[in-house]
């Protein structure tokens, strides 16, 4: 099951932001209630069972918040390239 | 096995904690992608030389990237890289800034720059709108659309700055949005091994100022426009100018070999010592 | 062989603009940028040609912010960088010489200043960026500015415009005009190894910048040249001496301005040059540049007609030579400041003087043309 770690200091907000609620192709995240530092809400995880470990939340997130590590010897097709398509 | 640190980390200041955008800018995403391309090539950042001008997409390689890093004056960045590459020709150097920095005020130097062919990687953000400076109309900024300085909507038409820069003589050139990451880091990873300039123009989201004179709204609104209007390359060469209307053509225009200028610098010494 | 040799050793008869370029090369420069402007054509004509010879680069570009950029950029990897243009060149690069001054980058830029204002007239020569050169970029600094009056110094000068900006972390203009950059006169090339050259310091390794001080220092910091794996950090907008923007703190906004003003103030006894010949004068002739010519003749006419008259010539013109003014105002009842422009240098000279003698100023004739000695004599037999 690939690990998704948040940065949450370093988030920006999901009201604010939220690229990473919209970018995930199975919609894992939400706001949380709780805010950082900066006042803004991060977004927290619903949970890994269903991520494909395409890493787009990663990969768009502004503000190198987010961290998915692929779990290795699961072979989570990669979804990046979703939005390649024609 | 957890992360305590973002992977990308390692190559960005210890002491630079936080990034500078407004939530949700496309400026991150390009960052991350410019990073991801050095990452993936397996270079140090040592073997790099950022410079970048005035406005907000100047920050990103100034203060956070961890190598020699330029930050220059409006406009100028290319100018400067110029002196750098011929200097330090077997470094790789990377220009980083916005529209308005690059395309307005140092206008002359991109097409020039084009035109000598110098190895240099410039990586144009282009969000329509001057950010920093608080909403002004830029060259790139759709006819039509209000904004601060154009408030019955702007008479001018805008620059389509990939294919200037192609036909200025670039060797290299795409243009991705940030709704195209993946895309963009191979494209900026075809750019860096590139011998000849090359351009990335990155179109990105700035949802403070050009979201809320556009009315597209906020980031994920922007992102999603970016997807609904995109055209590969390939179908736009078979559509109507019509059809095109307020598209955004994206892919690669360019990717050809010719002589490049640091290069034809050093032969030109080597070729003059030797004749001693 | 010759064609390559770096010091062209000898005595020669050629151009203030052919000895500018020579004396650029024996000085180690091997980057130069420029934008063909008459009446400074000629120093980036023959770089173009001798540079290449002597594992140098030319690159002539867009216009002369290009020039000035890229010169900077390249100072920035090491490179002995200079620039070379005339008054509206120099009009078009004043805020990238701020930026200079801001990055303390060494750069030497060559002027050949020429009838102004605007496009004015390319090819004679005028003393009309005496005050541009030095105040013309926005913001507070201090400038070095030198100012010579033969092809022969145009030679030695650019020599020590380099060992300035090496030295000093700044850049430095050398004052030339259309007249002499255009006057063919002998010019005395030594033996590459009399030649002494300043070199830059260079920073040394550390894990952060914030480990070392790049920036700032009034005894001149060691530069985090581009590289070497120093990571320097720089920016011309207001930083602290690691290099990192700080655009919140007073104290270091007031550190980034006093600063580089200190690091030239500080050291102006090493770098202000006069020419003083005015022992046992009652009338000092005060002139820089071409003029000192006129001035010099003139003094031996009145001589000779029995005139207690000296003449006292600044090779540096900024950082003004305000002790040296001073002091040879006490010594004499007269100061006749001499110009070619309508009085760009006076009003700082006239407020170092005036307390101890009597100053006034004469600009030439007809501007445009250098003063006639005997227009000079004439005017001190009126005074």
């Amino acid at each position: 099951m690939p690990k998704i770690t948040i940065f949450r200091q370093a988030c920006k907000g999901v009201d604010d932001c939220g690229i990473c609620t919209f970018i995930c192709p199975k919609q894992l995240f939400q706001a949380s209630e709780e805010m950082n530092d900066a006042g803004y809400l991060p977004p927290e995880y619903k949970g890994e069972r269903e991520c494909t470990g395409c890493q787009n939340c990663m990969i768009y997130c502004p503000d190198f918040a987010i961290v998915v590590e692929k779990d290795i010897g699961d072979e989570a097709p990669d979804k990046g390239d979703e939005n390649e398509q024609e | 096995m957890t992360v305590s640190i973002h992977p990308l980390k390692k190559y960005t200041r210890s002491h630079i904690t936080r990034t500078t955008t407004c939530p949700g800018c496309g400026i991150g995403i390009v960052s991350q992608a410019i990073l991801r391309a050095i990452d993936e090539l397996e270079f140090n950042m040592d073997d790099f030389v950022f410079v970048s001008g005035i406005g907000c997409s100047a920050w990103i390689p100034s203060p956070l990237y961890n190598t020699d890093t330029l930050h220059t004056t409006h406009g100028r960045p290319i100018a400067f890289a110029t002196g750098v590459k011929l200097g330090l020709p077997n470094k790789n150097v990377m220009v980083i800034s916005g529209d308005g920095d690059l395309a307005a005020i140092g206008g002359n130097h991109l097409i020039h720059a084009a035109r000598r062919n110098i190895n240099l990687t410039v990586i144009l953000l282009n969000n329509g709108i001057y950010g920093m400076t608080g909403g002004q109309t830029a060259p790139t900024t759709p006819r039509g659309l209000t904004t601060i300085t154009s408030p019955y909507g702007t008479m001018e038409h805008n620059f389509d700055i990939t294919p200037m820069v192609v036909t200025a003589g670039a060797s290299y050139a795409a243009r991705w949005t940030t709704y195209h990451p993946r895309q963009m880091t191979r494209s900026i990873k075809k750019a860096i091994q590139k011998k000849g300039f090359a351009l990335i123009e990155a179109m990105s989201q700035c949802p403070v100022q050009y979201g809320r004179v556009s009315k597209l709204g906020k980031a994920v609104d922007m992102l999603k426009d970016f997807k609904v209007n995109s055209v590969k390359i390939n179908k736009a060469r078979n559509m109507e100018p019509e059809a095109l209307l307020g598209k955004i053509v994206i892919g690669e225009f360019v990717d050809i070999e010719k002589a490049e200028l640091s290069e034809e610098c050093m032969n030109l010494r080597r070729k003059m010592m030797e004749a001693m | 062989m010759s064609r390559n040799k770096k010091v062209l050793t000898g005595t020669h008869f050629e151009m203030g603009n052919w000895a500018c370029a020579e004396g650029a090369i024996a000085a180690g420069c091997n980057f130069v940028a420029g934008y063909p402007i008459t009446p400074a054509s000629e120093v980036a004509n023959r770089l173009a040609a001798r540079l290449p010879r002597v594992n140098g680069t030319f690159l002539q570009t867009e216009d002369e912010i290009g020039a000035i950029c890229s010169a900077i950029g390249a100072s920035w990897v090491g490179c002995k960088a200079m620039t070379v243009t005339s008054g509206p060149g120099i009009s078009l690069m004043q805020e990238n010489i701020g930026f200079a001054v801001a990055t303390e980058t060494p750069l030497v830029i060559i002027d050949v200043q020429r009838f102004g204002p605007s496009t004015g007239v390319p090819s004679v020569g005028l003393a009309a960026d005496m005050v541009q050169v030095a105040r013309g970029s926005h913001g507070d600094y201090q400038i070095i500015a030198l100012s010579p009056e033969s092809p022969q110094e145009m030679f030695d000068l650019t020599i020590r415009a380099f060992s300035l900006a090496e030295a000093y972390r700044v850049p430095v203009f050398l004052m030339a005009d259309g007249f002499i950059g255009h006057m063919r006169e002998q010019i005395v090339i030594p033996e590459e190894d009399r030649t002494k050259i300043k070199q830059r310091k260079i920073a040394e390794q550390s894990v952060s910048v914030l480990d070392r001080r790049d920036f700032l220092d009034v005894k001149v910091a060691p530069m985090p040249v581009f590289g070497l794996g120093l990571k320097a950090h720089v920016t011309s907008s207001c930083h602290d001496e690691h290099g990192m923007r700080n655009l919140s703190d007073p104290a270091v906004m007031h550190t980034y301005v006093m600063n580089p003003i200190k690091k030239i103030v500080n050291h102006r006894d090493d770098i202000v040059q006069v020419e003083d010949d005015c022992i046992d004068a009652e009338v000092a002739l005060v002139s820089y540049g071409t003029v000192s010519r006129s001035a010099r003749a003139a003094a031996g006419l009145a001589r000779k007609n029995g005139l207690k008259v000296g003449t006292f010539r600044m090779l540096t013109c900024w950082p003004f030579p305000d002790k040296e003014i001073r002091q040879l105002a006490e010594n004499v009842e007269y100061m006749l400041v001499l110009e070619n422009n309508t009085g760009q240098m006076y009003p700082y000279i006239k407020a170092e003087a005036a307390h101890a003698c009597r100053v006034s100023f004469l600009g030439p004739q007809t501007l445009g043309q250098i003063h006639d000695p005997e227009y000079i004599l004439s005017h001190l037999n009126r005074r």
